[in-house]
């Protein structure tokens, strides 16, 4: 078994999902939380594009984000069946990422009162629209996880998600039956909820 | 062999990579290209499309979404992802850079306010471009001196998309001028004979 470390600050972020992924396929790694003011100065010289969050696997690196969690799957056997189901959870990240990039325009945004506004009509507008399209997605699949008939990391980004969308919604799976069951499942998952209880808790 | 069919407008935007990968695996495609001035997007198609948007991938009937997925499901089925697993992660990253390249010019390319529009691009060739492909040029350096390619010692995707963002960035040396290395892995890429041939046959247009 390699020695896997993932570096990044103290929140769920960028790193969770990679965190998720170990914690469900039962892999031990060093889960590695500097202080922002450590950062640059000690950590970003190692980074292949200067940012966080790092893996290193036997002391090779590797960065960005959605590369780390999607490698980990793999090698855990927890990214699909076949190439198919492969494809189709990259799908389900890339659309995820969609979403957290147009967020990311609305919480830059300075404007307290603009802010809220844009809040307000993205959850309304844009927020339901692209939530419907998963759940249709879930739905076709027979509703129990969302890529292929077993556990992959495409279920826990729907975790993940949970609490990221949460930050700006909560409870943002509320209209969406069978991707607020999903959530339920997993995290209900031995391995899953053990590290749900005990990750620290983190505003983001 | 599937049968394949890549849907899209009539650009190289987010369905260039895909179009690249098959040429350069010497695999054949329907490249469709709808014209949403006659109607054919949204058309019949948009409801079909897991996410109402385009590219879309359809093999053997079968529908993916989302263009990266979709070029790395291409890339895998070619042996262009990268000989091992970690192989495949580094290809990854490096696409994933681009990808963060390529949204930062998305962004002032749809910026309607003119003077916004120039202040956010000065920004971005003056600053966040240099700085992304300094990172790229040492990680270059990494593999065979920066004689060879991204990833492992053959071209791969990553190397595709490195081409891609070039054309993205105005198809000319210009952005590259300080950072050699990766302007010769370019010109490599673009010197490969089946993306050569495609390159001088393909549509000029304007995005």
């Amino acid at each position: 078994m390699p020695t896997y470390k993932i570096t990044y600050f103290n929140f769920r972020g960028r790193a969770e999902l990679a965190r998720l992924i170990f914690a469900a396929a039962g892999v031990p790694y060093e889960d590695l939380r500097i202080e922002m003011s450590r950062w640059p100065v000690e950590y970003k010289d190692q980074c292949p594009f200067g940012q966080l969050p790092l893996l290193e696997v036997d002391g090779k690196v590797l960065a960005q984000s959605k590369t780390i969690a999607r490698y980990l799957a793999r090698e855990f056997n927890l990214a699909g069946k076949d190439s198919r189901e492969q494809a189709l959870a990259d799908m389900i990240l890339d659309h995820y990422a969609d979403i957290m990039n147009e967020m990311k325009v609305i919480w830059l945004e300075s404007d307290a009162e603009k802010k809220a506004t844009l809040v307000e009509k993205f959850k309304t507008e844009t927020l339901s629209k692209h939530l419907g399209y998963l759940e249709t997605i879930l739905r076709q699949n027979g509703g129990g996880f969302i890529v292929g008939d077993s556990l992959t990391w495409a279920d826990l980004m729907v975790v993940d998600s949970n609490d990221w969308l949460g930050v700006m919604f909560p409870n943002p799976y509320d209209n969406f039956p069978l991707l607020a069951g999903l959530v339920k499942r997993v995290r209900e998952m031995p391995q899953v909820a053990e590290w749900i209880a005990k990750r620290p808790d983190t505003p983001r | 062999m599937p049968n394949y069919q890549l849907v899209y407008f009539n650009g190289r935007g987010r369905a260039e990579l895909c179009r690249l990968i098959f040429h350069a695996a010497g695999v054949p495609f329907e490249d469709i290209r709808l014209d949403h001035t006659k109607g054919e997007w949204p058309g019949e198609w948009k409801a079909k499309c897991p996410f109402g948007q385009l590219p879309v991938l359809v093999v053997d009937g079968k529908m993916l979404a989302q263009s990266k997925a979709a070029a790395r499901y291409l890339a895998r089925e070619f042996n262009l992802a990268g000989k091992t697993s970690w192989d495949q992660a580094r290809a990854d990253m490096f696409i994933d850079e681009f990808d963060d390249i390529s949204t930062e010019v998305y962004k002032f390319a749809s910026e309607k306010d003119e003077a916004k529009k120039a202040e956010m691009s000065e920004k971005f060739y003056n600053e966040t471009l240099p700085r992304h492909i300094g990172y790229l040029e040492n990680l270059l350096k990494e593999n065979n001196g920066g004689n060879g390619y991204l990833v492992g010692d053959s071209l791969t995707w990553a190397g595709l998309g490195i081409a891609n963002v070039y054309d993205l960035l105005g198809g000319t040396d210009a952005p590259f001028a300080k950072f050699p290395l990766l302007l010769a892995l370019v010109k490599r890429v673009r010197e490969n004979p089946k993306v050569a041939e495609y390159l001088k046959t393909r549509a000029q247009t304007s995005f």
